[in-house]
């Protein structure tokens, strides 16, 4: 499952930085799930862990880096109070968009194949 | 079992999608909008400096930038189109959501970006032909080669900036609102000049109230409660100044008109919002013995700042001062040669003409006994996620029909079923008398530049290092017979259609007066020898009068007297009523509190500071006072009217004590102005005390009253709020809710031209950048920053912290 996850988070990291869509730290989970996964517990964990990783770092990197004064402003505007919050607000939608995602991808897989 | 899980897991997973990819109210999509690696944690910037080289398409030589520590860029060009083309690239670099969104809004485009909750306002932009004007005024630049090629590089420049924009690197509001730049068109700039030219219009705009007023109460009365020469008026040119001209003649109309439909409206308060102050002194009054010209116009405050600071060089021009993001060259700024500042001049140039159509098909209108036909235009407004909507605007000779007479208008000064006659709608190239400006050399360079500039009229002032002082009430006004303009018109008579314009020579203006300087305020520009009629909402008396008696008295004037005079805060209105106020008050009958107020106000300077309790209680005595003597007399059959301004009730109290205005129609006692002024007293400390408790540190008045500079939009979090503001709307430092001096400049002439300047906001637009608010705190204390006034791109200088070449890349 660990090799899983850094597969996911390798290859969504490369497919955000090269291309302006969101979107696929919910493609890259499915698409897990459909090839890899063994469980739909798997295939959540693997797409959560993943994509809320991956947003997790990424947005804690800027914030420390350039983001500081944006993050607070935002922060203030989506009424969270604290850039921190706003960390964790983007991480917990990224993990549950990859979860849902990974587990979708599971259970499409067993609809359409017996094993 | 394995069909209900994946329905169920895809289910959510799909809601999610559908949730995280698209706007939801005023929630952006937060799918986009939070991804660290596009969204809005891209914005966060540690350095606004851009890269030492810079290889842009389009430029026809290399441009030199140089940036100084506030993030002014000073732009090196080697020809005319590469200045302006630079201009419009760095502008755009820094504020290119603002000014799009700026022309968006004044051109009605706001539902294609907000959708359908923006629908009434577009209306309301279309019928009152924005985009016809802004056209209009497009075909003038285009007719004039200096302005089409300055106004073509300058949109250039602003397309070279936004090819270089992707999804990561977007302004921070793209990602909020979800949408994207548009490819920037010259019809834009033209547009932002027009939003400046409606914004400092519309408050002219009267005809609706003072039409009831006058049918209500007959011309004697309405003269008293809505004097049309403000009292106690300090006018811009001397009392006594010889007009050395033949006035035209303007023909009266045989008898007066009553219009047939006067709607009902809430009352409001008959005030003007943009206000502005500016002056020049004399050689003879400067300790430098060279003239010293100042300005401060008075504008709506927002993030980010309606102005954006920049110097301007090429081998024909070197000037600084403030632009407008989104149109070519300085509007309020200096050459090393003069200086020129503007305020409002408040003199009407929009009137409502009352339309009789044929029939429902509104083809044609009636004229001199005639039938002329209208001509319509079809405005198109796109709505975000909902259909165009089809919009038929009627035009008249006089100028769009606004409202129909069953409508409701968006704005309620609005008079339905009127016609709107606005200078505004007339070709002209406004952006001639600035291009012309920024290149003048002498005062005769400055009078010529002004004949472009029409609407609305400026009190521009003037400066040179040649020893002049001017200034001229400018602007394309009609000629006017008495009372013209000042209610509702019938449209149905060529008598009532404006028969001319005053000619220029014959404006109000004063060139080197024997008083040692030259200031306007927004009053009234000439004593009542003037020959014309002019009418407009000119000002209270406080400002101009506060400015013309320290410019009286000063002799050996600094630049820093001068800073200390933008910020004088004496309140002329409490100076002129208060001590009579106080005289009328019983002190036998007051409580501790009241006391204590009646104290504060009987030791208080006048000075409307914000650490200050009195002004505090001056305002809410004053508010309660006025409701009192007013509220129950401008109920009428015909609706109720306006408050009369503060400056008539001043007027009415030391003039007239005695008049009935002061008993409470609706009570059986005869009350007097004692009763009143003693009543409103004692409500106003009962007020004060329900919301402020005892009194104290909490009715600090910069407590009490703070400005806010909200963002543009106003999203929560992108402005700058509960700021303590020091001032009042009577004081020359201009104080109210979220209007305020939007640009405080000094410009001392001399050999070497010096300046100082400062405005409420910051050089960028991003917020996420330190150079979106950081000049804010210092606005608030009244302090100014020394402006780099650069010769050449080799100069050297402590504060220049960064140079951009900008290369043709072709």
């Amino acid at each position: 499952m660990i090799i899983g996850i850094i597969i996911c988070l390798v290859v969504m990291l490369i497919l955000q930085i090269l291309t302006p869509f969101w979107w696929w730290i919910m493609v890259v989970p499915f698409v897990y799930g459909i090839v890899k996964a063994h469980a739909c517990r798997k295939g959540f964990l693997v797409g959560m862990t993943s994509a809320g990783l991956l947003w997790l770092f990424g947005s804690l990197y800027y914030l420390f880096t350039s983001a500081g004064i944006i993050a607070q402003r935002v922060a203030v505007m989506m009424n969270l109070g604290s850039p921190l919050l706003l960390v964790v607000a983007t991480t917990l939608v990224a993990a549950l968009a990859g979860g849902f995602a990974g587990s979708s991808g599971y259970f499409l897989k067993k609809v359409f194949r017996r094993d | 079992m394995k069909w209900l899980s994946l329905i169920l897991s895809l289910g959510i997973a799909i809601g999610l999608f559908y949730f995280l990819n698209f706007p939801h109210g005023i929630l952006p999509p937060l799918g986009k909008f939070l991804n660290p690696y596009v969204g809005f944690w891209q914005n966060g910037t540690t350095s606004d400096n851009l890269p030492s080289i810079l290889d842009v398409e389009g430029l026809k030589d290399s441009v030199t930038v140089l940036w100084d520590d506030r993030g002014v860029p000073h732009i090196f060009a080697r020809n005319e189109y590469d200045l302006y083309f630079a201009q419009g690239y760095i502008t755009a670099r820094d504020r290119l959501w603002q000014m799009e969104f700026q022309a968006f809004t004044i051109a009605g485009r706001v539902s294609e970006i907000v959708g359908k909750q923006a629908l009434e306002y577009d209306r309301f932009r279309r019928r009152t032909g924005m985009l016809y004007a802004a056209e209009n005024a497009l075909n003038a630049v285009l007719a004039h080669p200096e302005t089409w090629a300055a106004s073509e590089a300058y949109a250039a420049g602003v397309n070279a900036y936004i090819k270089s924009l992707n999804s990561k690197n977007l302004p921070l509001e793209y990602k909020i609102l979800d949408y994207m730049p548009e490819k920037w068109t010259m019809l834009n700039s033209t547009l932002l000049l027009k939003f400046m030219s409606w914004n400092l219009t519309a408050y002219s705009i009267q005809e609706l109230f003072m039409t009831r007023a006058i049918t209500a109460l007959g011309e004697a009365e309405t003269a008293k409660l809505y004097p049309y020469y403000p009292p106690y008026t300090d006018p811009i040119i001397p009392p006594g100044t010889p007009w050395n001209f033949r006035p035209q003649i303007s023909e009266k109309p045989a008898s007066d008109f009553t219009p047939t439909g006067l709607t009902l409206a809430n009352p409001i308060e008959l005030t003007s919002s943009f206000g502005s102050n500016n002056w020049a002194v004399s050689i003879e009054k400067t300790a430098s013995g060279y003239p010293i010209l100042c300005n401060d116009p008075h504008l709506s405050l927002n993030l980010p700042s309606i102005w954006y600071e920049i110097q301007l060089i090429s081998p024909q021009v070197n000037v600084y001062g403030v632009s407008l993001p989104g149109a070519p060259a300085v509007i309020i700024g200096f050459n090393n040669e003069i200086a020129w500042g503007a305020t409002n001049a408040e003199t009407d140039v929009l009137d409502w003409y009352e339309i009789e159509f044929k029939d429902d098909t509104k083809s044609a209108y009636l004229y001199d006994d005639e039938w002329l036909p209208t001509t319509v235009r079809i405005e198109e407004i796109k709505v975000r996620g909902g259909e165009t909507i089809i919009d038929t605007v009627y035009y008249t000779h006089h100028g769009p029909v606004v409202y129909e007479k069953a409508e409701t208008p968006f704005d309620e000064q609005i008079p339905p079923g009127s016609a709107m006659r606005w200078t505004g709608h007339d070709p002209s190239n406004d952006v001639l008398t600035f291009l012309k400006l920024n290149r003048a050399h002498n005062y005769d360079d400055y009078v010529e530049a002004l004949f472009h500039y029409d609407c609305p009229g400026q009190n521009f002032v003037f400066a040179s290092a040649k020893g002049d002082i001017a200034i001229w009430h400018n602007g394309k006004f009609p000629l006017r017979w008495e009372r013209q303009g000042r209610y509702i018109a019938n449209g149905r008579n060529s008598a009532y259609d404006w028969q001319g314009w005053i000619p220029r020579s014959h404006l109000p203006h004063i060139k080197n007066p024997q008083r040692g300087f030259v200031s306007s305020a927004n009053q009234y520009p000439a004593d009542k020898t003037y020959p014309y009629y002019l009418i407009g909402n000119y000002f209270s008396f406080e400002r101009g009068v506060r400015i013309n008696q320290r410019l009286a008295e000063m002799e050996n004037i600094t630049p820093q007297d001068m800073i200390t005079l933008q910020n004088d805060v004496i309140n002329l209105h409490a100076r002129k009523i208060l001590p009579v106020l106080l005289s009328l008050l019983d002190s036998q009958s007051l409580t501790e509190d009241e006391i204590q107020s009646y104290e504060k106000l009987k030791s208080w300077n006048y000075e409307h500071r914000a650490d200050l309790i009195a002004p505090t209680i001056f305002e809410y005595w004053w508010d309660e006072l006025s409701n009192l003597i007013w509220l129950d007399d401008i109920e009428t059959s015909w609706g109720e009217l306006l408050i009369p301004r503060w400056d008539a009730t001043i007027a009415l109290i030391l003039k007239e004590p005695e008049s009935p205005y002061f008993d409470i129609r609706t009570t059986t006692d005869k009350e007097t102005l004692t009763d009143l002024v003693i009543k409103s007293f004692h409500s106003a400390i009962r007020k004060l005390t329900a919301e402020l408790g005892s009194l104290g540190s909490n009715w600090q008045w910069g407590k009490v009253r703070t400005t806010d500079i909200n963002h543009l939009v106003l999203i929560p979090g992108l402005g700058c709020t509960g700021l303590p503001t020091n001032g009042s709307a009577s004081t020359v430092n201009v104080k109210k809710p979220t209007f305020g001096p939007s640009w405080r400049m000094v410009v001392s002439l001399g050999e070497e031209v010096e300046g100082w300047g400062i405005y409420p906001g910051g050089q960028s637009g991003n917020p996420g950048s330190q150079f979106y608010d950081n000049f804010v705190a210092n606005w608030v204390s009244g302090n100014m920053y020394e402006l780099l006034y650069l010769k050449s791109s080799n100069d050297k200088h402590g504060r220049l912290v960064g140079k951009t070449v900008m290369r043709s890349a072709q």
